[in-house]
């Protein structure tokens, strides 16, 4: 493909104390100071710590909604680090290659063709920062100044960003990395001959914010007025729980470790039974051990946020890689009947949303929300449109609370009064004449324990009531492409920014196809799905899940062969998002056999 | 002295207690209604906490805020509903299965922590609700459902786990002895910090009538001159094989966990509290 002048994707692979990290974070400042779209990826092994570790850095003078399929640049600090890294770093024709000059792997081991190793400069970086700077600590500052200067890539915004990143830390420090900066970018006026044809263009334009999708979770929760959090640490949620634990203090929340996850939801379903508005956030390890504790919030019909930042499984499975097999579990995942509402973030702007929208839906309705963030965007960088936040699309100004009695409903209070949209008003200690007892025990309109079968039916009909209400509320479908289009594709979560850079490309192509992208997941919202089959011939189902668990979700509800509506499925296992290349050959694949 | 303003009655609830006739949890109830009369606690700025056993039944008793959680969960429950309100006094009950069974886990924890809630366990040796199996507080040689040829396992010994744990009030008392039990319940609720009593509970139903006279031959008072303070003291008194000792046996006065959260609140607030929406700012390269 054609190089496009004002996008470029750069990868950096290393091991841990290389920087790499680092050097993708001061990188992606500058392009946004710069105001440039970013999207940044970083991809570790399974150690977490230490071992190797890569980073993936798109900028773009026009909005990214992916890491783009392939590395318009490559450098690597050490191959042997790079070999773990090569099914997800894949290479562009023109690709330009640097990599440390000292690196003593043997060359005819390195596992790229000949012809896409045309541009390759083998760079000092270890000497540049040692001599500058007195540290090989700063090569990644030195290589930043070498490919700056080679691509015409941010360069006064990356002084300003590498001053903010090490501005806390002694005065020294940032000279010594300025050094390393500059060392990198003489390299390459005195000793680069360029030979590639890879330069970014762009025009600086007015700053733009950047957020990791964990970040925007834990934001959009503090915006929604979280007020306690209690979790136990799992890649990769974690980063949720610790911005948390720095800025809901602050507010009067409560952040607690806990020792496990059973105390985690146990903990949280306590808060919330003391009136407070508490999530918890976890991977698919936590949500098994959680299971138990959700159906609980379920039967004592108590708010509760929980958000699952997918991983790889089963068991411990790919704890730093996404995957989207936890779909079940989030709708089914307790036993009994046990209603709970399930919403999926497609993006770090979404993670915001999402979170909003779960404690608004789970105070209104009390019960319990869960939100299907994953690996992918849980752990990507991506600009913002800070006034998108500021406006709230939705409208929720305000996130009200659970409602409670009037004076006169406490004088014969029925804590769990059957009313017709299975809202029933609620107290919380402290509150006078309000005294009931929440249960876990199926109970009657009081809480009184109860086995009576004619209150266990009335009961589970007062709790599946509130979907009703919810499927009137809402209608949040995302439909990208032309409504005619005959090729239709639903997917869902992170597989979004693939699915509409493939769905833009093929129609701008002349290849009609539409996709729709549900948010809220469960309760089913049978309308936008009906909408989008009217004009469809065939649908793909596009899902990062080997057992395709989505489209079997789906194909119970919607009946497509009533539509004349063929399914197609095309999903793979978790550890590497779908690439818009793949998206786009199904695309094409499946478009072509419209007239077969 | 003003007239009590709460009574008994207050804190009855319309719910009838259907456990065996005999039960030592009856004793434990009746107790734990005559230390709130006597502490005079509102009944709506309390909440009674518990997981699953017929002990955990108790909650649905009293009239107050009430949490019949799920099995093993009591002490997480209680610890969430204590944080999110701390002026709300905080009682978690229980049974032996439930709480050093499935629950063992959350135990040191919460005493670490000293999360100012009150643990009260109502030890019967034995699953009752399940109909006589083997509990971890079950005699060795015992026979039970799930021990036909004897009971092999080193039963646990409650207060000695928890005065290890550093919890920091460690109780026993006996619920064939209500005068006891009020005033060290009493004591419990009053103490701060994470406060634990055993009550010695018979089963008759599954343990046979003859637990109750067993363990009155065997309890004794602390001797007088007893320090609950002298950490070595208590493990003395925990592992006396002869007698069972009933009073206060562990005490230490520590910071709560709820002060604690309070103070590093206000150190937090000072490094700035601004509109939610400017911490955006943070995000801008």
């Amino acid at each position: 493909m054609a190089r496009n002048n004002n996008n470029i994707v750069i990868g950096i692979a290393g091991s841990g104390g290389d920087g790499v990290i680092s050097a993708g974070e001061i990188l992606v400042n500058a392009a946004s100071s710069d105001g440039l779209f970013v999207f940044m990826l970083k991809s570790y092994g399974a150690q977490i710590r230490g071992g190797e570790s890569s980073v993936r850095v798109r900028m773009s003078s026009e909005p990214v909604a992916t890491q783009g399929d392939k590395l318009d640049i490559l450098v690597v600090f050490s191959w042997k680090d790079f070999l773990k890294f090569q099914s997800e770093m894949l290479l562009e024709d023109h690709v330009v290659i640097l990599s440390d000059l000292e690196d003593s792997f043997p060359e005819e081991n390195i596992p790229i063709p000949a012809d896409k190793l045309k541009n390759w400069y083998k760079v000092p970086f270890n000497q540049l920062a040692t001599d500058a700077a007195g540290t090989s600590l700063a090569k990644n500052i030195a290589m930043l100044g070498v490919i700056s200067e080679l691509f015409n890539l941010p360069k006064t915004a990356l002084e300003k960003s590498i001053k903010k990143k090490f501005g806390g830390k002694r005065k020294d420090i940032v000279e010594m990395n300025l050094n390393a900066l500059k060392a990198g970018r003489d390299y390459v006026k005195k000793d680069i001959e360029k030979k590639d044809s890879v330069l970014f263009e762009y025009t600086p334009g007015e700053p733009r914010i950047v957020m990791e999708g964990n970040e925007a979770t834990a934001f959009g929760a503090l915006y929604a007025g979280v007020e306690f959090y209690a979790g136990y640490p799992i890649t990769p949620s974690t980063e949720i729980m610790h911005w948390l634990s720095v800025y809901l203090p602050r507010y009067n929340g409560v952040v607690i470790q806990m020792e496990d996850e059973l105390a985690s939801i146990n903990a949280v379903v306590g808060a919330s039974f003391a009136g407070r508005k508490a999530m918890t956030a976890t991977s698919g390890p936590g949500i098994s051990l959680m299971s138990e504790g959700i159906g609980l919030a379920g039967m004592a019909e108590l708010p509760i946020v929980v958000i699952n930042v997918q991983r790889g499984g089963p068991s411990t499975g790919l704890p730093t890689k996404t995957e989207q097999a936890d779909l079940m579990q989030a709708i089914w995942g307790s036993h009994g009947d046990a209603p709970r509402v399930v919403i999926a973030p497609s993006d770090v702007e979404d993670c915001f949303d999402c979170t909003v929208l779960a404690f608004y839906i789970a105070e209104k309705y009390q019960l319990p929300v869960i939100v299907l963030s994953d690996a992918f965007i849980g752990h990507r960088k991506e600009s913002i449109n800070p006034n998108r936040i500021r406006d709230l699309k939705y409208g929720f100004k305000k996130i009200n609370r659970r409602i409670t009695p009037t004076e006169k409903e406490l004088e014969d209070y029925h804590r769990f009064k059957v009313t017709k949209n299975g809202i029933s008003p609620v107290t919380w200690p402290g509150m006078e004449n309000g005294m009931y007892q929440a249960a876990g025990i199926e109970h009657d309109e009081k809480g009184f324990p109860s086995s009576d079968v004619s209150v266990h039916a009335g009961m589970t009909k007062k709790r599946w009531e509130k979907f009703r209400e919810i499927k009137r509320e809402f209608s949040f479908e995302r439909f990208y492409g032309p409504d005619d289009a005959e090729l239709g594709i639903i997917a869902w979560g992170s597989t979004k920014g693939a699915v509409k850079e493939a769905v833009a490309r093929a129609n701008a192509n002349g290849i009609k196809v539409q996709a729709i992208i549900p948010q809220i997941l469960y309760p089913f919202l049978i309308q936008p799905f009906h909408d989008f089959l009217v004009n469809k011939k065939r649908v793909i189902f596009v899902e990062m899940a080997y057992a395709g668990a989505f489209r079997r979700y789906l194909r119970g509800f919607v009946r497509f062969g009533d539509f004349g509506v063929e399914t197609v499925s095309y999903r793979q296992t978790g550890g590497i998002p779908f690439t818009v290349g793949q998206i786009y050959d199904k695309i094409v694949e499946e478009y072509e056999k419209k007239d077969a | 002295m003003d007239e009590a303003k709460y009574s008994l009655k207050d804190y009855k609830s319309d719910l009838k207690p259907i456990w065996c006739p005999g039960c030592g949890d009856y004793g434990v109830l009746n107790a734990l209604m005559q230390a709130l009369v006597k502490l005079q606690i509102p009944p709506h700025k309390m909440a009674l906490v518990s997981g699953i056993g017929c002990s955990s039944r108790l909650p649905g008793y009293v009239n107050t805020y009430g949490f019949n959680g799920i099995h093993g969960r009591v002490i997480p429950l209680a610890t969430g509903v204590k944080l999110s309100n701390p002026d709300i006094k905080v009682i978690a009950v229980g049974g032996d299965g439930d709480g050093f069974s499935i629950g063992a886990g959350h135990i040191p924890h919460a005493a670490r922590k000293n999360i100012d809630i009150t643990y009260i366990v109502m030890n019967n040796n034995i699953y009752g609700l399940t109909k006589g199996q083997a509990s971890p507080t079950t005699p060795v040689g015992e026979q039970t459902k799930t021990t036909f040829y004897g009971n092999m396992d080193e039963p646990i010994n409650p207060v000695r786990m928890m005065i290890a744990y550093k919890a920091s009030f460690v109780a026993r008392v006996f619920s064939g002895d209500p005068k006891n039990t009020i005033d060290v319940i009493s004591r419990a609720i009053q103490h701060r910090g994470f406060s634990f009593v055993e009550v010695l509970s018979p089963c008759p139903t599954f343990r046979g009538m003859e637990q109750f006279k067993l363990i009155r031959e065997k309890v004794r008072p602390l001797p007088e001159d007893y320090q609950p303070t002298d950490e070595v003291r208590a493990f003395e008194i925990a592992n006396d094989n002869d007698f069972i000792r009933l009073g206060v046996i562990y005490r230490q006065d520590r910071p709560i966990y709820t002060d604690i959260m309070r103070k590093m609140q206000q150190v937090s607030e000072k490094m700035g509290k601004p509109e939610i929406l400017d911490l955006l700012k943070q995000f801008e390269p």
